[in-house]
């Protein structure tokens, strides 16, 4: 294969996985949900855009209801969010995402069950080179990483922002203060849900098939590694780790060409992750990029005025 | 006569067989600041959950201006005008000390969905002005200095300290502290108080637990006296001094 379509590849999954590391982050870096279905909502947004397509629908509308879909899912997952602390409610969404993926694979008439099905590319240029078919997705994933990265830069950097991270650091406490926490976490679910289901039509239009197999549990592991690797609460930081994390497993995968291994390397890419997410966590809890502060137009006029004032008080 | 703020009537609260609160009637009367003081254990934090909706008392009837606010979630009492300091404060602590402050100033048009990503240019202006309040009250209890410090960083007094004025923040109607002055230098603490009173002669009215009764019973207007899960007595700190009761629930004595 022509190396640089490779590289170009690469350009794409970096794209398509970093809208799944910034919903993340919304959820889990900057609200504290610990959403251990991501891979739910991005095999929702993966098979709407499939059946929605094959039903004559343009791509943008494939999306865009894609999105919706798994938004509503997103909703019906925080009704239990309600009720359930951190760590139960990681258990519920991760049981409920693979109930779904079964569902998929056991019913044929859905999307070819367990065979999949295949799936139109969202902008078909009839007789183009390979070159121009992947310059125009990396157009399109990088259109959709830009309002996704927008959105969340603005909503976390303002008074709702302050908010997500006050229900993280302590949900009764910002309750006492007058946060109906239900509907944040509904509001953010939805949210981070809807950017995933994106991420997920995005993906099956690019491979240009859907299947089961595609949305393993260790989708949500990897998003989650790109989060915590990253820095969590932290929008560049979500894009950094899914940057990394894909040009790690890229490398897993030559490695395998290039040594002589007793085992796949491809397989070893699992463990190597294992290995970097202890390493992460243990010396680097807080994530290659630090959590940064809130910053709205009145707090930055302060910190800029800040060192003159310490400065007459010192 | 002032008008009722807010009236309990009966409420009685119990883990398993424990009566925590049981059968309290009060009659809080809007301004001043009003104490509850009571040995350990004797129910006063529970009292406070309960009117903050924290937990629903079992039997009873809590009102707050007359409407009665048992069941009702905490972020709806603190949308009737209740808030409160948490006895140990439950701070923020990863976030600034300002923005602990300014995550709690009531009436935030930046605080929803949609309001924060398409009405920038109103919430910022607004938050200008909530900036330059919170300022001002951390210029009070000596924590200007502070404000980008995260919170987790404050000494036990400055979190105290910053407890209460990020519940001024929220421009309470009712204010409900748990030992405000606890942890705190006696000079700073007295200053608190004498805050808190300037705020009561605008209208603020307080209800306050604490163990410091000198500094309590030198500002408050009214002292509830409670005693296994029970009111024992009632009145002016000039008066509750001379009532057994109070020496009994505190001190054990005859």
């Amino acid at each position: 294969m022509d190396p640089s379509m490779y590289l170009l590849d690469l350009v794409v999954f970096i794209g398509i996985f970093g809208i799944m590391s910034l919903s993340l982050n919304l959820e889990f870096g900057f609200t504290g949900l610990a959403n251990f279905g991501k891979v739910v909502f991005f095999l929702i947004g993966a098979y709407s855009y499939a059946l929605l397509s094959q039903a004559g629908f343009p791509f943008y509308l494939c999306l865009i209801i894609g999105a919706l879909i798994a938004a509503v899912f997103g909703f019906l997952i925080s009704l239990p969010a309600l009720r359930l602390r951190t760590d139960y409610l990681a258990i519920v969404i991760l049981t409920s995402g693979e109930i779904i993926r079964l569902i998929v694979k056991t019913e044929d008439w859905i999307a070819g069950g367990d065979w999949g099905t295949s799936v139109a590319p969202a902008i078909a240029l009839p007789g183009a080179s390979a070159h121009a078919g992947i310059l125009v997705n990396i157009g399109l994933v990088y259109v959709c990483l830009f309002i996704c990265f927008t959105i969340s830069r603005l909503l976390t950097n303002s008074p709702y922002g302050r908010v997500m991270r006050a229900i993280r650091e302590d949900e009764v406490a910002a309750e006492a203060l007058g946060k109906d926490r239900a509907k944040y976490k509904a509001q953010i679910l939805m949210l981070g849900s809807a950017m995933a289901g994106l991420a997920g039509g995005l993906y099956v239009q690019y491979l240009h098939y859907v299947l089961p197999g595609m949305f393993l549990p260790i989708v949500t592991f990897t998003v989650w590694i790109m989060v915590l690797l990253g820095g969590p609460a932290n929008c560049w930081g979500a894009l950094l780790g899914a940057a990394l994390v894909e040009v790690f497993d890229r490398g897993a995968n030559l490695a395998k060409d290039l040594l002589t291994l007793p085992t796949d390397a491809s397989n070893l890419q699992y463990i190597l992750f294992g290995v970097l997410i202890l390493l992460v966590l243990l010396y680097r809890p807080q994530g290659l990029l630090k959590e940064s502060a809130v910053k709205t137009r009145a707090t930055e006029r302060v910190r800029s005025l800040g060192g003159a004032v310490r400065n007459k008080e010192d | 006569m002032a008008e009722t703020l807010l009236r309990v009537e009966n409420v009685c609260k119990h883990f398993g067989g424990i009566y925590a609160v049981d059968g309290v009637n009060m009659n809080i009367r809007e301004g001043g600041i009003w104490g509850l003081v009571g040995p350990n254990g004797s129910g006063k934090s529970t009292l406070f959950n309960t009117i903050l909706g924290l937990q629903h008392p079992n039997s009873g009837g809590i009102y707050f201006k007359g409407q009665r606010t048992n069941n009702m979630a905490p972020h709806q009492i603190y949308d009737l005008g209740v808030v409160n300091g948490f006895q140990i404060p439950r701070l923020f602590p990863s976030l600034t000390v300002l923005d602990n402050m300014l995550v709690a100033a009531r009436g935030q048009q930046g605080d929803g969905f949609f309001n924060s990503l398409f009405l920038r240019e109103k919430w910022q202006k607004q938050e200008e002005l909530l900036t330059d309040e919170a300022l001002d009250i951390l210029e009070l209890i000596e924590l200007r200095k502070h404000i980008f410090s995260t919170a987790g960083e404050l000494s036990g007094g400055q979190r105290k300290l910053l407890e209460i004025a990020r519940a001024l923040m929220a421009h309470p109607t009712l204010l409900l502290l748990d030992e405000p002055a606890a942890g705190i230098n006696p000079v700073l603490g007295k200053k608190v108080f004498q805050k808190l009173q300037d705020l009561s002669c605008s209208g603020m009215t307080f209800f306050i637990v604490e163990h410091r009764l000198e500094i309590l019973f030198e500002f408050a207007s009214w002292i509830y006296v409670m005693d296994k899960g029970k009111t024992v007595a009632e009145g002016n700190p000039e008066d509750i001094v001379k009532e057994a009761a109070f020496y009994q629930a505190y001190l054990g004595k005859e």
